[in-house]
C-alpha cells in the first residue's frame, strides 16, 4: 500500500502537478518567473556556491537522462569495467561538488542579512530537499556501488514501466532503503517545482542560440502586418511552437504503447516452427467454433419446432430465457391464467436483454436505462425510455407423442384441445408455423 | 535603406547647474518602491569624477558595449560581455555584473527613535537604517558621493578618462582651489544598436519600432541578468526584491500622451532637448564598425535628412507617420547633430550608438589662470583652447572616442556665437576680431543667431518637439494587439511582486 502510493500515485501527482502547475504560472503568473538571482546582494558567496552547485548538478542530471533514455546503450557504455569505473568516479566526485555548492549557498543563505531580506520558507525547503537528494546519491555511490550498471536493471524498467502506463514496481521492490529514499525524493522535487523558484528550470534561454542580436517591436498596425520581424509575430510563432512541442510529446507518450508493438512487430524476436503451429491449431480451432455455431443456427431455421421447457419449469415470477428462430433473446413465464406466457426479452429501446424477475407490479426490468414492461401486455412505464411494447411470442403444448395439447397464435388466440390438468405433461415449444403467420 | 524614426535627445552641458532635480523628478515618479530604492534612472554627475555605479566608464571591469573583431572587410561587432555559449556559463554567475558594492545600500533614517528614545543624557538621533535589511548601518556611499568633487580632488583624481592626460595636464587641472569641474546628467540613451538588447538571454529586451525606445518585457524578464553588464553606460538597474532588471522608459506613457518626460519637464536650467531624429536602421550597427576616432563622423552618416523627399518617401513606406515627418524636420536634436554638428554623443567608443547627445561645455575652457591670478581681460576675453583648464583632452574622451578635433570643432563654434552675441549686445569687441572668431569657428551670422536662440531663450515648443502617436494604431506596448483585442485591464494586471 505505501509503496504503490510512494511510487505510483506520487510520480503522477508529481509530474501532473509538475506540468499543469508550471504552465499555469507562465500564462497567469509571468511576473513571478525569475531566477530570482542574488548576486545583486552578495557576490563572492555565490561564485562559489552557484557555479559547481549548477555545473554539477547539470551533468548528473544528464547522466541520469541519459540512463533513463537509453538503456541499452547505457548498458553497453557501463559493461566495461574501465568505463564503469569511471563514470562512478566522476559522479561521485561531481556529488561531492555539489554538495559543497549547496553548502556555500545555504551557509550564505543563512548566514547574509541581506540575502535573509529575500528568502522565503519555500526557498529554505528547497535547499534541504537538495541536500537530502544529493547526500543520498553520493551515499548511495558509497554504499551500493556500480548504481550506474545496476540502474538499468531496477531503476529504468520501473521509470519506463510509469510512462507506459503499466506501473510494475516487482524491478525496484528490492531495492536498499537508500535507492527508495532516493527516488521518493526525487518525485517530491518534481512536485514542488512549480511552487518554488525551481520554475526557473523552464525558463532556459536555448532560443537566445538562435535569435538575432536586435529586437525591434512595432505596435503601429500598418508596420505590423508588413514582412519586417515582429517581436509580437514571433511571440505567436513561438506560442505555436510550443503547442506544437506539447501536443506532439503528449501524443509521442501516448502511443509508445502502440509503437512499442509496431517495433516488436518489424525487429520483435520471430516465431519458432513449433509456436507456429500451435497459433495455426488456435486459429483452426476459432474457425470450427464460428462454424459450429453457424450450424446450430440453420438447423434452428430449418426445424419445425423450438423446445423452451417442460411447463411444468415455467415459475410467474422468474422467468426462462430461450433464443428464438431470430436467434433473439425472449423470456417464458406461466401466465395467471396457467398457460405460458412467451415475451421478448430484446428491450424496445437500445435492444439490451431485459431481465427475467417480475416485480411486485407484474413488470420486468431493462437494466440498461430503467425501462419497466409489464409482462402481461408488453407496455413499458410512461417514463421509460422505451416507447413501445415488448412483443409476445406464440407457442404450443406438445406430449411425448408430439401431439398438440394447446396453442397461441401471435395474435393471442389460445385454444385448448385437452384437459388443462392434462397440460403439465407437456413441453412448450415455439412453433414456426404459427410464427410465419405473423410476417 | 530602413528607415526609423527615434525619439532622441540633446543636454546642453553649458546650461547645467547641477540641482538634481531631474532625478529627484524621476526618483518619485518611477524608482520610490522597494527593490528599486538605489536605481537612479537619471543621474548627475560630477566630471571629473568615478560616476554612479563607481568607475562604471571603467569597461576592462564591468566589460560594457561591444568591440570590434575581424580584419578589414569582414569586420564585425562582438559583445564584450559574453558570446553565445559562455553566456549559459555566466547564467550562474555574472563575473561582471555589478554589486550593491558598486552602488550604494539604500537606507533610510529611524525618525521613530527622535520620539520614542527613553530619557537619557544625549539628544537622540535618527540613525540610519538599511532599506534592504531593515538593520542599523554606516553609511558608506551614496548615489552622488562625489558630488561637487566632494571636497577633494580623490574622486575626480580616479575619472579613468584622465588616463592619458600628462603629468602637466593633471597639475594644471589638480591645482588646489582651481580644479574645474562639469556636470554630466545621464539617462538611458536609447541606442540605436544596443548591446543589452542583443545580450539578454530571454528575448525581453526590445527597442519600440515607432520610437526607438529602448524596454525591458517585465513578464518576459527571467532574471539572467546579462544587460547589466552587457550596457556600458550602466544604466539597467537589477530589482532585487521583483528579481527583475528595470532601465528608463523615457516616461513613454507621458510621450504618448504628448506629455514630456519628467527629467525634461522638471529640469531647471532648461537643458533639456527632445525630438524625432530619422536614421537608416541597416547602418545602425554598420556605421559602428569604424576606428574609434572617426565614429562620430560615421554615426552622423546614419542619420537622415527629414526634408529629403526621397528620404520622406522611404520614411513613409517604412509606416513612419506624417506626424513623425514633421516632428523631425522641427526637431531640435536634427539641428544640433546634423545641422551645427555642436552635440556629441557620449562614450561612442562603447559602439551602441547612443541617441543622446551632449552639447559640451564651454564654461569650464574660458578662465585661465596667470600668475595665481584669474585673468580675463579684454585681449584674451576667451583663451585659445590648448590652454584650456579643462583638457580638450579629457572632453575628447568622453564624447568624441577621443578625436580631439572634433571637440575643438564644437568649442571654437560655440566661442564664436558667443563672441557675436558679446560683440552685438555689448559693442565691446573689434569688428575685424569678430570676424575672425567667426571664420575660425566655421560660422555664419545667420547660423550663430540661429544657435545663439535655440540655445539661450527657446520656447518649450522648440525645446520638445513630441510627435503625435497614433494612439488608434498602438494598443499597449508589450503586447500584440491581436492577442490583446477584446480584454479588459490591458497592460500590467499583475502586481511586480516577487516569485516564490
Amino acid at each position: 500500500m505505501t509503496n504503490t502510493l510512494l511510487f505510483i500515485v506520487l510520480p503522477y501527482l508529481a509530474v501532473f502537478a509538475c506540468a499543469f502547475g508550471s504552465i499555469y504560472r507562465i500564462k497567469k503568473e509571468p511576473m513571478s518567473y525569475s531566477s530570482l538571482s542574488s548576486q545583486f546582494l552578495e557576490n563572492h558567496g555565490l561564485l562559489w556556491g552557484s557555479l559547481p552547485w549548477h555545473l554539477g548538478i547539470l551533468l548528473i542530471l544528464l547522466a541520469h537522462i541519459l540512463a533513463f533514455l537509453f538503456p541499452s546503450f547505457w548498458q553497453t557504455l557501463t559493461s566495461n569495467q574501465v568505463l564503469l569505473m569511471a563514470i562512478e568516479a566522476i559522479g561521485f566526485g561531481l556529488s561531492i561538488l555539489c554538495l559543497i555548492g549547496l553548502v556555500v549557498l545555504g551557509i550564505r543563505r543563512l548566514t547574509s542579512p541581506r540575502i535573509q531580506a529575500v528568502t522565503t520558507p519555500m526557498d529554505l525547503l528547497v535547499i534541504a530537499l537538495l541536500l537530502a537528494q544529493v547526500g543520498l546519491g553520493a551515499a548511495i555511490a558509497v554504499h551500493c556501488k556500480w548504481g550506474s550498471a545496476w540502474c538499468s536493471g531496477t531503476t529504468t524498467p520501473y521509470l519506463w514501466s510509469l510512462v507506459l502506463f503499466q506501473p510494475d514496481l516487482s524491478n525496484i521492490e528490492d531495492l536498499p532503503i537508500l535507492v527508495k529514499a532516493h527516488i521518493v525524493c526525487a518525485w517530491f522535487f518534481i512536485l514542488i517545482i512549480p511552487f518554488s523558484r525551481l520554475v526557473h528550470l523552464f525558463a532556459v534561454p536555448i532560443e537566445y542560440l538562435f535569435r538575432p542580436p536586435q529586437q525591434v517591436v512595432w505596435n503601429n498596425s500598418r508596420k505590423l502586418n508588413e514582412e519586417t520581424p515582429a517581436f509580437a509575430k514571433e511571440e505567436t510563432r513561438r506560442h505555436f511552437l510550443n503547442a506544437f512541442l506539447g501536443i506532439g510529446f503528449g501524443a509521442f507518450l501516448l502511443s509508445v504503447g502502440t509503437l512499442s508493438k509496431v517495433f516488436s512487430f518489424f525487429f520483435g524476436p520471430r516465431l519458432s516452427e513449433k509456436e507456429e503451429t500451435e497459433l495455426m491449431e488456435v486459429r483452426l480451432a476459432h474457425l470450427e467454433s464460428t462454424v459450429d455455431q453457424k450450424k446450430l443456427e440453420l438447423e434452428r431455421q430449418a426445424s419445425k419446432y423450438i423446445m423452451v421447457a417442460p411447463i411444468t419449469e415455467l415459475n410467474p415470477t422468474a422467468g426462462k430465457y430461450f433464443i428464438d428462430y431470430k436467434m433473439q433473446p425472449a423470456i417464458a413465464f406461466k401466465g395467471k391464467d396457467g398457460y405460458p406466457l412467451l415475451i421478448s426479452a430484446k428491450c424496445t429501446h437500445l435492444g439490451c436483454t431485459v431481465g427475467n424477475k417480475v416485480d411486485s407490479e407484474g413488470r420486468i426490468l431493462c437494466p440498461c436505462h430503467v425501462s419497466y414492461f409489464n409482462i402481461e401486455t408488453g407496455q413499458p412505464n410512461a417514463e421509460a425510455p422505451a416507447k413501445t411494447p415488448l412483443g409476445h411470442l406464440p407457442w404450443v403444448i406438445m406430449d411425448e407423442q408430439g401431439k398438440v395439447m394447446a396453442s397461441r397464435d401471435n395474435k393471442g388466440q389460445t385454444s385448448c384441445f385437452v384437459q388443462p390438468d392434462a397440460l403439465s405433461a407437456g413441453k412448450v415449444y415455439i412453433a414456426k408455423s404459427l410464427e410465419d403467420k405473423t410476417t | 535603406m530602413d528607415i526609423r524614426a527615434q525619439v532622441s535627445m540633446v543636454f546642453h552641458l553649458d546650461k547645467c547647474i547641477g540641482c538634481h532635480t531631474c532625478s529627484v523628478a524621476c526618483k518619485n515618479v518611477w524608482t520610490d518602491r522597494p527593490g528599486a530604492e538605489y536605481m537612479w534612472w537619471n543621474n548627475v554627475e560630477t566630471k571629473p569624477g568615478t560616476g554612479f555605479p563607481t568607475l562604471w566608464e571603467d569597461q576592462s571591469h564591468y566589460k560594457g558595449g561591444w568591440e570590434l573583431k575581424g580584419r578589414d572587410g569582414n569586420k564585425k561587432l562582438e559583445l564584450k560581455s559574453q558570446n553565445k555559449i559562455d553566456s549559459f556559463v555566466k547564467l550562474f554567475y555574472n563575473p561582471n555584473q555589478p554589486g550593491l558594492e558598486d552602488y550604494y545600500e539604500p537606507w533610510t533614517y529611524n525618525y521613530a527613535n527622535l520620539f520614542e528614545a527613553e530619557a537619557g543624557d544625549d539628544q537622540p538621533t535618527a540613525i540610519p537604517v538599511s532599506l534592504i535589511t531593515g538593520e542599523p548601518m554606516n553609511i558608506e556611499a551614496g548615489p552622488n558621493w562625489d558630488d561637487d568633487l566632494s571636497g577633494s580632488t580623490f574622486y575626480a583624481e580616479n575619472d579613468i578618462n584622465l588616463e592619458e592626460l600628462s603629468d602637466e595636464e593633471r597639475e594644471q587641472l589638480f591645482e588646489i582651489e582651481r580644479i574645474s569641474m562639469m556636470y554630466l546628467p545621464r539617462i538611458c540613451n536609447h541606442c540605436a544598436n544596443p548591446s543589452c538588447v542583443a545580450s539578454c538571454p530571454s528575448g525581453a529586451l526590445y527597442k519600440r519600432g515607432e520610437d526607438g525606445i529602448v524596454l525591458i518585457n517585465q513578464d518576459v524578464c527571467r532574471g539572467w541578468r546579462a544587460c547589466i553588464s552587457a550596457c556600458p553606460y550602466k544604466k539597467i538597474y537589477y530589482n532585487w526584491k521583483t528579481g527583475k532588471s528595470e532601465k528608463c522608459i523615457l516616461c513613454y506613457p507621458k510621450l504618448e500622451t504628448g506629455q514630456i518626460p519628467n527629467c525634461f519637464q522638471s529640469c531647471v536650467g532648461r537643458i533639456r532637448y527632445l525630438g524625432v531624429l530619422l536614421y537608416d536602421a541597416d547602418r545602425a550597427a554598420e556605421s559602428m564598425k569604424v576606428p574609434d576616432k572617426a565614429l562620430v563622423e560615421s554615426q552622423r552618416t546614419a542619420f537622415c535628412d527629414p526634408f529629403d523627399p526621397e528620404i520622406i518617401k522611404m520614411a513613409k513606406a517604412n509606416g513612419i507617420s506624417d506626424e513623425f515627418i514633421k516632428a523631425a524636420q522641427l526637431s531640435p536634436i536634427y539641428k544640433y547633430v546634423m545641422k551645427w554638428k555642436i552635440a556629441l554623443p557620449l562614450h561612442i567608443e562603447y559602439r551602441t550608438m547612443p541617441m543622446l547627445f551632449y552639447v559640451p561645455p564651454l564654461l569650464p575652457v574660458m578662465g585661465k589662470m596667470a600668475n595665481g591670478i584669474y585673468t580675463n581681460a579684454l585681449d584674451n576675453f576667451f583663451t585659445s583652447l590648448d590652454k584650456s583648464r579643462l583638457p580638450m583632452k579629457y572632453l575628447a574622451r568622453l564624447f568624441s572616442a577621443g578625436n580631439e578635433d572634433i571637440i575643438e570643432y564644437v568649442m571654437k563654434k560655440l566661442m564664436a556665437v558667443r563672441y557675436y552675441k558679446r560683440t552685438l549686445d555689448m559693442q565691446d569687441i573689434d569688428l575685424v576680431m569678430m570676424n575672425k572668431m567667426m571664420r575660425e569657428g566655421g560660422t555664419t551670422p545667420e547660423e550663430a543667431e540661429e544657435i545663439y536662440r535655440l540655445t539661450a531663450v527657446p520656447t518649450i515648443d522648440q525645446r520638445f518637439v513630441i510627435p503625435e502617436i497614433q494612439r488608434e494604431e498602438s494598443i499597449e506596448s508589450t503586447c500584440n494587439p491581436e492577442i490583446c483585442k477584446g480584454s479588459c485591464g490591458i497592460g500590467v494586471i499583475q502586481p511586480p511582486t516577487r516569485g516564490l
